[in-house]
Formats: structure tokens, sequence, C-alpha cells
């Protein structure tokens, strides 16, 4: 009796708290999709804390599917393939030397390998990601590079870079924007990202990388007329 | 009547000393006290009948009022105190397995995500962390944008947009956390339009979100 009953005591600990869980998930679902597709969202985010994932960002995505009007079986579809992400990105972030990421650098990591980057790329970018720099940010920024056009290898070279100069966080999360401004100019997001990392080589911490030292003059923009 | 006796005459009244016990010179006038007070014990008294029947009415009322209120009596014995004796009989590894247990409860109950603000009911610029962020859409010939993200549960009615005259352009101002976040414009309610400003990402049901970065400096498009 007294050998069963540690573990039996733990398990139900356990159980009583993700049973806390699964009426959480159930109440943001509630009334948002039909109770199938809540049952099958409810089952992947089950599957996901048990495997130590964050289950908000599923919930999200299934609110967000039944927002749009997503039919019920994409819905679930997209939840399905979003924890499978989760899952490598957990893998990509422990790679890195992160046992027990937290749940939003799992997320970046996701979102990361959803535009394209490897889960090779996404161990390396959390490797350089030290103090000041959040992962959860450095991988949400190389995302957002990457579906602005920039390739995988030029926007991790990128930020890697933005990192190694001691830029600073705000800066690295206004480098999608420059690509933009960039592209705005009439240059590809590959010339723009470029441009932008030859920048980021010389300009002291905290500057923005089209900053010029005092005394030099600032190059002259191609794209202006 | 009895004002005038000796005290220990008085406290023979009283039952607190027989006659024995008082000194010889007062033996003789406890002896008339109790003669006066026995006459007074024995005389008939006799009540009014109208005094009868008040308190006869005043008993009928209080049974009655008794067998008749049961939520009294249930409140009664529900709050009458009593002394309970809980004898537990435990293991300490119990103790510590159960407190365990509560704690992981307590621990996944804090660390829920905390309801992400809705902009619309916001006090604006009082938010910590939060940067005021300005949404602007060119939608000629819509009656109705909003705007609906991860900021606010993909909530299409709780970010509306304002139109700026008869120009077209619609206009919304909310307050956002610091960090990355998806949205898309809705117009009429059901249409879903990217932000033609804003980078965007693949929203994993074959269309787009846009993606705004907000800094403590201001929001990055």
């Amino acid at each position: 009796m007294r050998i069963i009953g540690v573990p039996l005591t733990i398990v139900l600990g356990v159980t009583f708290a993700g049973g806390l869980a699964a009426q959480d998930v159930q109440a943001r679902l509630d009334r948002r999709l039909s109770p199938e597709v809540q049952r099958a969202v409810q089952g992947i985010a089950a599957d996901a804390a048990a495997h130590g994932l964050p289950v908000d960002p599923l919930v999200q995505k299934a609110i967000e599917g039944a927002a749009k009007g997503v039919p019920g079986d994409r819905v679930i579809a997209a939840v399905r393939a979003l924890a499978g992400r989760l899952g490598q990105a957990m893998a990509a972030v422990r790679d890195a030397g992160v046992a027990a990421p937290a749940g939003d650098v799992v997320e970046g990591g996701a979102d990361a390998l959803n535009a394209g980057f490897s889960g090779h790329q996404v161990s390396d970018l959390v490797r350089v990601s030290r103090p000041p720099y959040d992962p959860a940010l450095t991988l949400r920024v190389a995302a957002t590079l990457s579906a602005l056009g920039v390739p995988t290898t030029q926007a991790l070279q990128l930020v890697e870079g933005m990192i190694s100069a001691g830029r600073s966080p705000s800066d690295l999360l206004g480098l999608p924007g420059q690509v933009q401004t960039g592209v705005a100019r009439g240059a590809t997001p590959a010339q723009a990202a470029a441009g932008l990392a030859r920048a980021a080589g010389g300009a002291p911490p905290g500057r923005l990388p089209d900053w010029v030292p005092p005394g030099q003059r600032k190059p002259r923009n191609q794209h202006k007329p | 009547m009895t004002t005038g006796y000796h005290p220990l005459v008085k406290r023979l009244l009283d039952g607190e000393l027989s006659l024995a016990e008082l000194p010889p010179e007062l033996r003789a006038e406890g002896e008339e006290a109790l003669r006066l007070v026995g006459a007074a014990d024995r005389a008939p008294v006799a009540l009014s009948p109208a005094l009868e029947e008040r308190v006869m009415a005043a008993v009928r009322h209080a049974a009655s009022s008794h067998t008749a209120s049961l939520g009294n009596r249930a409140w009664r014995w529900l709050n009458t105190p009593r002394d309970v004796e809980l004898r537990l009989r435990v293991r300490p590894w119990t103790v510590w397995a159960g407190a365990l247990a509560a704690a992981a409860a307590l621990a996944l109950l804090l660390g829920r995500p905390a309801p992400q603000p809705v902009p619309g009911t916001q006090a604006r610029g009082g938010m910590r962390d939060s940067v005021l962020v300005r949404f602007v859409l060119y939608a000629p010939g819509a009656h109705r944008v909003a705007v609906a993200g991860t900021f606010n549960q993909w909530d299409r009615g709780a970010a509306p947009l304002v139109p700026a005259g008869k120009s077209g352009v619609w206009t919304t101002t909310l307050a956002l956390p610091v960090g990355q976040h998806q949205y898309a414009f809705v117009v009429d309610g059901a249409r879903w339009v990217v932000d033609p400003g804003a980078p965007a990402v693949d929203d994993g049901f074959g269309r787009r979100n846009s993606v705004v970065a907000v800094t403590a400096r201001g929001a990055q498009l």
C-alpha cells in the first residue's frame, strides 16, 4: 500500500492540475467552435501539454480559425501542424542547451520553422541569443525577415551580426521595418538586408544601423532620386 | 418591614444562619421575624384573570412560533457551537505529496496566461509596458472596419476603426503590450484584409496575417 501510495498521490495531483488546464482550454474554445472541433483541439492541446509544449498558441490558432470562419477540419489541421512545429522547435531549442525553454521561446522557434528556417538554424540563433537578447524575440524577428522575402541564411546572418555588434533589442525589432523601407525604395529584400548588415558592422551599440560616425558623410541613398 | 432587623436576623431570614446560631439576645427577635415572614409566605396570592390570560397567550405564541419556524430551528442547530474532536492519523509522506500536488495545481492556475487586454476597454496610456499603436486602412466604400489579432483574441468586434471623414481612411489607436503581434483588418464583418503597410506571414489557413513589433520606443512595422 505504501509503495503505490506516493505515485498514486502524485498522479492524482498531476491529473487534477491537468484537469484544470483542460477546463481552461475548454472554456476558451466554448461557443467559438463546434463540439467536435473543440474535442479535437482539446486532445491536441492535452497531448502537447503532456510533452511540455505551450498550449496557448494552439488555443489562439483555433480561436483565430474560428474567427476567420475557417472550416473545422482546416482548423484542426492547422492546430495539429502548429503542435508539430512546437515539438520540433522544442527539440531545436533544447539542442542549443536550454533544458527547460519558456513557452514563448518555443513559440518563436515554431514561427521561425514556419518561415522556412531549419532546426539547426533555430538552434544556432538560440545559442547566440544571450541576455539581453531574448531568444523569443530574435527568433520572431528572423521569422518576420524571412516572411518579407529575405533568404533565411541572410536573415540569420543579419540578426546574428546585430547581436555581435551589440545592438539593442529594440534595434533588432526594427529590422523588418527597415527592410520594408528599403524594399519600398526599390531594393530587393536581400539587397535591403545586405545594406543593413553592412551598416550594422560599423555602428556602435545602441545606434541605428544607418548611423554614421561624426565627421563622415552619410552614404548617398542609391534608391533616392 | 425588615429594615429594622439586626443584620444577623436578616441572615437568618435569608437562610444563611439557623436560629441556634444567633446570639441569645437576638433569638427572640429572630423568632418574631420568622413568624412574620412565615405568615406572609402562606398568605394566598390572587392573580387577576387578565394577567393569567396574557401569560398564557404569550406561552401559546412562543410554542406556535417554535414549531412553525423550521428554518429558525435549522439555523439555530447549525449556528450552535459544538465541540468536535477530529483525529487524523497520517504518514508524513502523504502530507508532503498532497502539498506538492496542491502546489502544482496552484502553479498551473497562476501560470495561466492572463487574458489579453481588450484595447477598446483599456485606459489609454495607463497600461504598463504598453505602447499606443495607430492602425490605418484605406478602405473606400466600407461600412465597418475593425482590427483583430493575437492582442484581442481575434475578436472582430473588439477594436473598430473610425472613418476619417469621407476620404475612405479608417483609423484607430490601441494600447498594445511590448512584443510582436499578428493581426488583420476585418472589413464589413467578413472580409479579412492584411495591412498593406506591414510585413505579413502565413496564417496556417492559406491566408496571411500582418505583423507588428511593439517596442518601448513605439511600433515597428
